[in-house]
């Protein structure tokens, strides 16, 4: 009967744990790959613990490819792709909350439509529109349709449109334009759904790989999701080299995760229910 | 005068609100909006940017609908989808289930809960890499584990049977995460009055999983289904990197069937074709789950 009650209390840990465990050995597995000697990553059957700990692979990576370029691209990628949405989605998510013209509803209708189409299946006219601009293996070509994308307008104007339009009024009659309003009304009280969407944005424009692949050609050029096919492409598969940079790419994104977990999280599921009907 | 100023104002208004739209529309419409025409356009014509192009009508669909290599694509799409969709909606509902449940009076299911979700985090090409590692056929530590336990198990990744579904289950690790995020987010929306209200009036666990959590959950559920289902429908990456669409073309999805032809075989008109039908499906699909969703009414 005791045993009953203790089996009964620590069931719902060891499910619990050994979900976690299991769900986190890909991961693990990746790292130790990537810190173990050769023949010991082709050895049969595998095994977790390497005689010794070595950097051999890391550095073959380093100094046979453009790795850190690679992490400086993604990041001015990411980064200008967060900053240029927030900003521009900011503008316009206002004017569809907040102001009022003829033929806003049909507009906005028309980008919810567009909202959930994927573009990056478009890449076949979407290579030669940027063809025609001139703008392949640059930045903004690889970023301007991140940008555009209508998620942000959609996410903010809900946040927007419930602003409690007393505020607003308030600033009118102290003289406010509707930019001051924008700016010292509405941009102060929507923090939260900023950091949200700037958390899905940047991991967003961070992991891009289809339309990133064809935009991006030059192997100095590209950006980590886009290098680590490169790292691939190679004839015979290198095993060491492919998974410490794996290793290497997800380092950013882990690190970030581990310190700002709760943020992070809240974040994703603002911008999930935020876009829920 | 009176009535001119009024118009002024009014029309100031207009240019005002257009304004602030202004940036963000151009873009949209440059790099979102006009490629979606722009490739029914190509797919119209025999494309060829550098000699000319020529114009051939439906030709390329017509092309398409008696190749037996993009019906497979097709299939191959429904496959995958069919098998991934309730992978990552499974996991992801059970996750979020025990995380919500279990986690208020227990230790350590916040980690659990970061664990569960930190593939997400990773870009598509790492989750390719890892899963194809994992499953190598003489060195994986999946394959080899898997391939000790069952002696019959395949070797998943050369199998023109079971790569489809291994690389559906690769994607559903990596996705399954964020589907349990927001689905904790709408559980968390339940009221606790409900529960204590079931208890009071007798509700097993079960009853109360059916009548209170399932009927309550279902927006949410909804939006993840209508999310899955786009991001299953244009599915890419892990299967170029996993397998580059073999063993022969059993892995080979649309959206790689479509950069295959336009970008490995220069046949761009037909691949514009391709990637037209690709995005009416996603379309409709999409159109169907808003209608679910009853996205409409946010524009009130």
């Amino acid at each position: 009967m005791k045993m009953l009650r203790i089996l009964k209390r620590i069931l719902p840990y060891a499910v619990m744990y050994g979900i976690a465990f299991l769900w986190i050995i890909p991961i693990l597995w990746m790292a130790d790959t990537a810190f173990k000697p050769k023949p010991e990553i082709l050895s049969i059957p595998p095994s977790w613990i390497p005689s010794h700990f070595t950097l051999e692979n890391v550095m073959r990576l380093f100094s046979q490819w453009p790795f850190l370029r690679w992490l400086l691209n993604s990041v001015i990628v990411a980064s200008s792709v967060t900053l240029g949405s927030l900003i521009l989605s900011t503008l316009a998510a206002f004017s569809f909350a907040r102001l009022h013209w003829r033929g806003r509803d049909t507009l906005f209708m028309i980008l919810l439509v567009f909202m959930l189409i994927p573009w990056q299946v478009n890449v076949i006219p979407l290579f030669f529109t940027m063809t025609k601009f001139g703008f392949l293996n640059t930045y903004h070509g690889v970023a301007l349709p991140m940008i555009a994308m209508p998620i942000g307008v959609f996410l903010l104007r809900q946040f927007f449109i419930n602003i409690p339009k007393e505020l607003e009024d308030a600033a009118r009659i102290d003289g406010c334009s509707s930019f001051g309003v924008l700016t010292r009304v509405i941009i102060p009280v929507s923090r939260p759904v900023f950091a949200a969407f700037g958390v899905y944005m940047f991991n967003f424009a961070w992991n891009e790989f289809f339309w990133s692949m064809i935009a991006l050609r030059k192997s100095t050029m590209v950006t980590l999701p886009v290098g680590l096919k490169l790292l691939q492409g190679a004839f015979e598969i290198d095993y060491g080299l492919i998974l410490a940079g794996a290793f290497m790419a997800s380092l950013p994104s882990l690190l970030v995760f581990v310190l700002l977990r709760r943020q992070i999280i809240r974040g994703f599921s603002m911008a999930g229910s935020g876009t829920k009907g | 005068m009176r009535k001119k100023f009024g118009e002024f104002l009014y029309r100031h208004k207009q240019l005002e609100g257009i304004l602030y739209v202004l940036p963000f529309a151009s873009l949209w419409a440059a790099f979102l909006a006009w490629p979606v025409g722009y490739g029914i356009y190509i797919s119209l014509f025999d494309w060829n940017p550098m000699r000319g192009s020529k114009f051939v009508g439906l030709a390329n669909y017509v092309q398409l609908f008696h190749e037996a290599r993009f019906w497979n694509a097709v299939g191959n799409t429904f496959e995958f989808a069919g098998i991934t969709i309730p992978l990552i909606l499974g996991f992801g509902f059970i996750f979020a289930l025990m995380v919500w449940g279990w986690g208020r009076t227990r230790h350590g299911a916040t980690a659990v809960q970061a664990i569960l979700f930190s593939p997400y985090l990773l870009t598509v090409s790492i989750v390719a890499i890892v899963w194809k590692w994992l499953l190598d056929r003489d060195f994986g530590l999946v394959q080899h584990t898997l391939g000790s336990l069952i002696p019959s198990a395949p070797v998943f990744l050369t199998s023109t049977a079971w790569a489809l579904p291994a690389i559906a289950f690769g994607t559903a690790w990596w996705l399954a995460g964020y589907r349990m995020v927001v689905l904790q987010a709408g559980l968390e929306e339940i009221p606790q009055e409900l529960f204590e209200a079931a208890r009071i009036d007798g509700a097993r666990q079960l009853q109360q999983f059916s009548h209170i959590i399932l009927p309550l959950i279902k927006p949410s559920l909804l939006f993840a289904l209508v999310l899955t289902v786009i991001s299953a429908f244009r599915t890419f990456g892990q299967v170029l990197l996993m397998t580059d669409g073999g063993p022969g073309t059993s892995t080979e999805v649309l959206a790689l069937y479509m950069y295959r032809i336009g970008f490995d075989y220069f046949q761009v008109g037909k691949a514009a074709a391709a990637g037209v039908i690709l995005l009416v499906m996603i379309l409709l699909l999409t159109l169907l789950g808003v209608k679910l969703l009853g996205l409409k009414s946010e524009l009130q």
